[in-house]
């Protein structure tokens, strides 16, 4: 009786020290995955403000500007065009050449 | 327990005498005998004292019971309260993009400093940087400070760099919130399509208003458990995801609209106007491929979003649209079997007295065709075709083509313009709304009456949103295919030599179009010296693609004409549109391609 009692203690003893333990764990790693997904929506937001800045760099007045001043381009006029119709497509709807 | 047994067995005598004696001195009082208790008590104090243990669990049960049933609603709540916090997931919104996959307009998080002022020990010194960084005053940074003790924003929406400097400072008090803010990287050149928000992203212009409901996401929610250093450590309940808004895809090209604002605006400086306004409208799908207005404004700047620059002028001005109104009565005419585009028309020597009134030209233009007619611009000619119909015809082809119709176009502001009912018409009036005056439009409008043109007869209905390729409009016929193209001939030759447009020709593709210049009403009468300017046409010719109208308002600079005036505009939107959008030239042009002879290797394909 009194060896069964002491049997029993210990293993509530135990099995409670065990559920503390897998608490205190299950806290822990909850923490973490907490922590990766804040990271996670962190570098989201990130990737889009960079996103961004990167569309603000190749606006279609900057585009434009760089591609006057600096490159010396000019606009493209049909008299300097030259059309070619593909070949591949069947029918001749690629216009005059 | 057997010490006890031994000491009052009734073995022997003297042991239980010497084990009693011994039991005596271990307990030194002897209660049987104690003469406090041989005292007589009186009942009642046995009584108060079980009623005073009886009431004592009265009140506990009591309580126990108001804890547990009646008022446990609140005590869960205030003991959640005590661990459970609650955490917005902010959703972000949707983004604006054009057809291309060019961002028009994306939401980017930056953070937003604000402060508990009563917590603020800074020295003057770090005041001063800290409003050094917010690109205040140090007075102002006080003000600020003083207008409430527990919140106040220092300033929203700052740089990520400027956030960076100030959490260096380490200030006790400043608090960082990360915010989302509208960035528009085309700026000014699409200002008036996109719109802009007000600071806690809600549309209020464009299509950020138009499509406030889809863009705008939903913000989502989690319960969670914290513990004692901040750290969540469980969730509670069930976890509401953001969801984030739509992404719109609008029908505007960034390229042509690009290029459409910056022709309209060189336009207006050149020509000291106060305002004009470009649209470009797909005539094979209806989408709107640019929709240009100067003067324009900054949607990122928020210091200037007011005044007259935010009109979207296209939608929302209407004026009369003038000689431009004119193929339309001319194709009423042809379409009720009147005239053919051959017919002769006397105008005269540029005079005509009617009803009182004289109706005049530029110049005597003698006897014209009806093509001619719509050529040189003769209100004359014009004049005398529509004397002949009754004026409920001419209502029904305005209304058909939607003038006087709120144009059916998923974008605040725009107007329905003004087209009296033929009932109240008076016979000068049904001579003068021939050629423009006396109804008004908007420019946008006056694009969509042109699209009957543009496919043979058919009016479609016209979007801002991107449509799916090779989508079959259904259009409402208002013309027979071959009024429309005899119309469109003559429109060609209004823009071509002798006509009243010459320069909206381009290289390499047939254009065609109607200029229009108006006297500007001003009260009850018109302005003499004030005029607008306008030239709407498509191209190419032969199978329209494009309509592209111009507007020009006041132009001040000696020239006021529409063809002088809108038309190079025209022409040029015309010329870089349809090569951006691979039309292939229907026009010879003299290549000046100067092929240089290289000798090169025979180089094989496959």
């Amino acid at each position: 009786m009194t060896r069964l009692n002491v049997l029993l203690m210990a293993a509530v003893l135990l099995s409670g020290m065990y559920l503390v333990r897998t608490a205190y764990d299950s806290r822990r790693l909850f923490n973490e995955i907490d922590r990766a997904q804040n990271e996670a929506r962190r570098l989201e937001i990130d990737l889009q403000r960079l996103q961004a800045e990167r569309h603000a760099q190749a606006t279609n007045l900057r585009v434009e500007q760089v591609a006057r001043e600096r490159l010396k381009m000019r606009p493209i006029t049909p008299a300097i065009t030259q059309s070619v119709t593909d070949a591949r497509v069947a029918s001749p709807t690629g216009g005059k050449s | 327990m057997s010490w006890f047994k031994r000491g009052s067995g009734p073995k022997s005598g003297a042991t239980s005498a010497r084990s009693s004696l011994r039991a005596n001195s271990a307990r030194s009082v002897n209660y049987s005998s104690s003469p406090l208790l041989a005292s007589k008590t009186p009942p009642w104090r046995s009584r108060l004292l079980v009623a005073g243990v009886g009431l004592g669990f009265c009140i506990l049960l009591g309580r126990a019971l108001y804890i547990q049933v009646i008022g446990t609603d609140f005590f869960q709540k205030q003991g959640e309260s005590r661990y459970a916090h609650a955490l917005e997931l902010p959703a972000s919104r949707g983004r604006i993009i054009d057809r291309t996959g060019q961002v028009l307009a994306a939401s980017v998080a930056v953070p937003s400093i604000w402060a508990i002022p009563k917590d603020v020990d800074a020295s003057p010194q770090q005041r001063r940087e800290l409003a050094k960084l917010l690109e205040i005053t140090p007075q102002e940074l006080d003000a600020k400070l003083a207008t409430s003790p527990k919140f106040v924003w220092l300033r929203r929406q700052v740089d990520t760099q400027v956030a960076i400097q100030i959490k260096q400072l380490k200030l006790k008090g400043i608090f960082q919130e990360g915010e989302f803010k509208r960035k528009y990287p085309e700026g000014e050149a699409a200002a008036h399509v996109v719109g802009f928000t007000n600071i806690e992203e809600r549309g209020q212009e464009g299509i950020e208003l138009a499509f406030q409901k889809e863009l705008q996401g939903r913000d989502g929610s989690r319960n969670v458990v914290k513990d004692r250093l901040g750290r969540v450590v469980e969730d509670i309940g069930e976890r509401v995801p953001p969801s984030n808004g739509q992404d719109i895809d609008l029908s505007i090209d960034s390229k042509v609209q690009f290029f459409a604002y910056q022709r309209i605006r060189d336009a207006v400086a050149e020509h000291k106007a106060k305002a004009g306004s470009v649209v470009v409208l797909d005539v094979k799908t209806g989408e709107i491929l640019a929709l240009a207005n100067f003067p324009s404004f900054n949607p990122s700047d928020r210091r200037n979003l007011s005044g007259n620059q935010l009109r979207n002028r296209a939608l929302t001005d209407t004026f009369e649209p003038g000689s431009t109104m004119k193929p339309l009565i001319a194709a009423l005419a042809m379409e009720s079997g009147r005239v053919t585009p051959d017919s002769l028309i006397q105008t005269g020597d540029g005079k005509l007295n009617f009803a009182g009134s004289v109706i005049s030209d530029t110049k005597p233009h003698g006897t014209l065709s009806v093509a001619q007619v719509i050529q040189q611009s003769s209100n004359i000619g014009v004049v005398k075709m529509a004397m002949q119909m009754q004026p409920r015809e001419m209502h029904e082809m305005f209304t058909e083509v939607g003038l006087g119709q709120r144009p059916q176009i998923h974008f605040p502001g725009a107007v329905t313009g003004r087209l009296r009912p033929y009932k109240s018409w008076r016979p000068i009036e049904q001579a003068t709304m021939a050629y423009g005056y006396g109804l008004s439009a908007s420019l946008l409008q006056l694009a969509r009456a042109y699209t009957v043109f543009g496919r043979d007869g058919e009016l479609i209905p016209i979007t801002m949103t991107k449509q799916p390729d090779n989508i079959d409009v259904a259009g409402v016929r208002v013309f027979s295919p071959k009024t429309a193209q005899a119309v469109r001939l003559m429109l060609q030759m209004a823009a071509g030599p002798g006509g009243t447009g010459p320069l909206a020709q381009t290289q390499g593709y047939s254009v065609g179009g109607k200029s229009g210049t108006a006297h500007k009403q001003e009260g009850k009468g018109y302005a003499s010296h004030k005029y607008r300017s306008w030239f709407v046409g498509l191209a190419p010719i032969s199978n329209p693609r494009l309509i592209v109208a111009v507007m020009v308002d006041e132009p001040t600079n000696g020239k006021y004409y529409g063809g002088l005036v809108a038309a190079p505009v025209f022409s040029q939107v015309v010329q870089q549109s349809l090569r951006l959008l691979g039309v292939p030239p229907d026009l010879e042009v003299k290549p000046q391609i100067v092929a240089r002879q290289v000798e090169t290797a025979q180089e094989s394909f496959q």
